[in-house]
């Protein structure tokens, strides 16, 4: 059955030109080819980038530029993951993926971290991220002038489009023309739904809501050495198919074929400031030894996400930065940002087995712009979830039940569908990253997230609520369970127009630090209501095609770029 | 006649009250479920372990049939505690999946969850204060420990806790709210994680590699399970031979 309809053209036909990922893949096993016979650098190479942390950002730079010649090295604190010994096909079993080391959060609404939005290891978040990929509307990166909230980004979207159809290809994605934002089609066809999938999509239209099938990254057909989906439906434990896309299948295998070395297991520490004004490298300790160590490079580039990114700049501290570098204008860890994301189940009488196909199927942006008529600013998506059984747990208890309550709507699992919201929460100055007062296990200050929410965020997410409860009545559910939660991170080290203002310029070098940059989802003035991983590749893509073609010098105007590029 | 699960009644916000009446359900007939009740009478997942890979069939099958021992929590600590996690499950007659077990060997590794409230101690810690403060409560109905109170008051002791309105001793010293997460969030992890309680609620388990083919409204595979309907309780167990 197809509601809405469908575009099934391509299918499985479009295959990037300049990133051989997917070929590289072995077609019998599911870890990365070439890890043994990876180049290596020494420490006191003088590498033209070393990039920090592997994920959605950090992977993507290092292999468009390892393509344009550069050397590189990528530090990421996690294991080099090998999906067929690593992960299990087991929710409890996979919390090894995410990043489980002490943090502190506070604020009057604080935000669960850990599984929920924090990974490690190469391929970062996105490993365990559900795999939603749509794109930022136009008016994200304009919110300030169109709606008098939130921030401008100095970019718009129309700098960041052919990034985002360049990685809608690698990754790939597969949906439904698109009818929202910039309406646009994907390069697979999509994917055959749930029950409970379907169930929500009935409901929705008979509500008057729009829904389409997607997007979503994983691939829908012949697609190089990656199998097709299994619709086991644990994307939130690591694909053990290799059908869904991270960056350690859809980059690391690129970039390592032209010469990155990634060293896993290597915690960054401290990036290190030269007399001149320039950082020189990074010292980062190896975490299976304790040994700390020093990797020159002529740039960096940060890419540890809105934690980790400002605690790293926050502990590098220096005579000429005392409070953390590029936090002259005390800046670095602000305005981090989350998504309200809310989730309303409804029950229905046929069994719908809502943990079979991946979780995300069907989503709407009917509701991702401001409308002045709900009497707040901006607005929200909203996608179909399919929790497993730990996850439908959490969901029951946070309405209320436990003891025999619980067991009884647990044993009801089968009969249930999901709707999630992502609501659009505003960037605040005091939602920040600051170092708590005690060290973890490396003697680095362990990192404090201070989160509260404001009157227009507690609106959108009262409304989002009402409109899922509305499309289940609608749809004749016969109960209604609801959980309050939040979803994804972005900012903390963002992109602006002025030093005052914000951490990083256009280009994403960090103000007064012609060698260092930031390049993850921390750069984002505003988030949206869309999922963040296709922003952060697209922004990282557009930066190291700047970067290569010398439209910015990685090691300030002082030096030319093509000496090193032509070595 | 026994609950058609079609229909809504048996849901606890239906019926107006907290529970359900398990009596009202199948016994299960194959495999094992906590407290031999479910939907899935006919349906255990153990038996499809030939269909999962090998790494998350050791890990499954380890957790029913090398149950960890204690490591972590003292023995006072333990009766406390598992008492506990049994009320706030409805774990009130064998078979119970030991839960206690598997979070004191997290702990014991020293795994944790990634993020702590402001307002709080470490989660191995925080598990100390509520087994203590249990035990205050607990005295104040003149027993020893929570273990030894009577099962209606442990229940209003976990509902007062699930509530927010537990006063005076340890309590005044944590979030409740936060304490109530912290402490749940492990439980819920560790019931619902154990093939047991797949086999209750009808989960397919890990389904790699096999996957799913048959999606969409009311469809299954062959091997997954069905849900009993309209099953009468009495007739079931004469029919079976049951007392």
């Amino acid at each position: 059955m197809s509601p809405g309809g469908g575009n099934h053209f391509f299918k499985g036909a479009v295959f990037p030109t300049d990133n051989d990922s997917a070929f590289l893949l072995d077609v019998d096993r599911r870890g990365v080819p070439g890890r043994e016979s990876m180049r290596r650098f020494r420490d006191e190479d003088e590498v033209d980038l070393l990039v920090v942390g592997c994920g959605a950002g950090g992977a993507v730079l290092a292999q468009r530029l390892a393509r344009a010649g550069w050397r590189i090295i990528v530090l990421e604190r996690g294991p080099f993951w090998d999906p067929d010994t690593d992960w299990v096909s087991d929710e409890e079993g996979s919390e090894h993926l995410y990043w489980t080391e002490k943090r502190i959060v506070g604020g009057e609404d604080p935000v669960e971290l850990g599984k929920n939005n924090s990974g490690h290891g190469v391929g970062g978040s996105m490993i365990h991220f559900a795999g939603y990929a749509p794109r930022f509307h136009p008016s994200d990166f304009e919110t300030r002038t169109r709606d008098g909230v939130g921030a401008d980004w100095p970019i718009s979207y129309w700098e960041l489009k052919a990034h985002y159809e360049r990685v809608e290809r690698e990754l790939p994605v597969a949906g439904q023309h698109w009818p929202w934002g910039d309406p646009h089609s994907y390069p697979h066809a999509p994917h055959p739904i749930s029950g409970a999938a379907e169930r929500a999509w009935v409901g929705a239209r008979a509500h008057g809501v729009e829904m389409r099938v997607g997007p979503v990254a994983i691939a829908n057909g012949v697609f190089g050495n990656r199998p097709h989906c299994i619709y086991r439906g644990f994307c939130l434990q690591g694909c053990k198919v290799n059908a869904k896309a991270s960056p350690l299948v859809t980059h690391v295998p690129d970039a390592i074929e032209h010469g990155v070395e990634i060293r896993a297991d290597s915690m960054a520490v401290r990036i290190e400031l030269e007399g001149s004004g320039r950082v020189s490298g990074v010292t980062y300790v190896e975490v299976k030894t304790g040994r700390e160590r020093f990797q020159r490079a002529a740039a960096v580039a940060v890419c540890g996400y809105s934690i980790e990114s400002p605690r790293l700049l926050l502990h590098s501290t220096s005579k000429r930065f005392p409070h953390g570098l590029a936090n002259t204008h005390d800046q670095v860890g602000r305005y981090v940002m989350v998504q309200g994301a809310p989730q309303v189940a409804g029950r229905f009488p046929e069994l719908l087995r809502m943990y079979k196909a991946p979780p995300p199927e069907v989503s709407s942006e009917d509701f991702y712009e401001t409308d002045p008529a709900r009497g707040f600013a901006r607005g929200f998506s909203i996608q179909t979830v399919s929790p497993l059984p730990i996850g439908w747990a959490e969901h029951v208890l946070a309405d209320g039940h436990h003891g025999a309550a619980l067991r009884e709507y647990m044993r009801d699992y089968n009969h249930w569908a999901v709707l999630g919201s992502l609501c659009e929460l505003l960037p605040l100055p005091d939602n920040r990253v600051t170092l708590a007062g005690e060290n973890d296990q490396f003697g680095m200050p362990v990192a404090r997230f201070d989160y509260t929410q404001c009157d227009n965020d507690r609106a959108n997410i009262a409304f989002a609520k009402k409109t899922m409860h509305a499309i289940w009545e609608t749809a004749s559910a016969q109960d209604v369970l609801t959980i309050d939660r939040y979803a994804h991170l972005v900012g903390g080290c963002r992109m602006g127009s002025d030093s005052e203002t914000s951490v990083i310029d256009s280009d994403h070098r960090v103000w007064d630090i012609p060698n260092l940059f930031v390049c993850d989802g921390s750069v984002m003035p505003t988030q949206g209501s869309a999922n963040p991983a296709l922003t952060i590749m697209a922004l990282a893509s557009r930066l190291a095609e700047r970067l290569a073609a010398n439209r910015v010098h990685a090691h300030g105007s002082t030096r030319a770029r093509t000496t090193l590029a032509s070595r | 006649m026994s609950p058609d699960f079609r229909h809504p009644h048996h849901l606890p916000k239906v019926r107006g009250d907290k529970g359900a009446d398990p009596a009202e359900l199948p016994r299960q007939r194959r495999g094992k479920t906590p407290q031999m009740h479910g939907r899935y009478p006919d349906y255990d997942c153990l038996e499809h372990l030939e269909h999962w890979d090998e790494l998350t069939r050791k890990l499954v099958v380890n957790r029913v049939e090398r149950v960890p021992e204690l490591r972590y929590f003292g023995d006072d600590e333990a009766a406390t505690l598992t008492a506990f996690c049994d009320v706030v499950l409805a774990q009130d007659a064998e078979p119970r999946i030991p839960v206690l077990a598997f979070i004191d060997q997290k702990f014991a590794e020293g795994r944790l969850d990634g993020y702590q409230y402001t307002d709080m101690p470490d989660d191995r810690e925080t598990w100390r204060l509520v087994a203590r403060g249990l035990d205050e409560s607990a005295r104040a109905s003149g027993a020893d420990s929570y273990a030894g109170v009577p099962g209606h008051r442990q229940v209003e002791i976990a509902d007062a806790f699930a509530g927010g309105t537990l006063e005076g001793g340890v309590w005044e010293e944590l979030n409740l709210k936060h304490a109530w997460g912290v402490v749940m969030r492990s439980v819920l992890a560790s019931f619902y994680s154990h093939p047991w309680a797949w086999n209750e609620i009808g989960f397919g388990g890990p389904a790699y590699p096999r996957g799913y083919a048959r999606l969409g409204i009311g469809l299954s595979e062959a091997w997954e399970g069905e849900e009993a309907v309209d099953v009468d309780p009495a007739s079931d167990l004469e029919e079976r031979g049951v007392e």
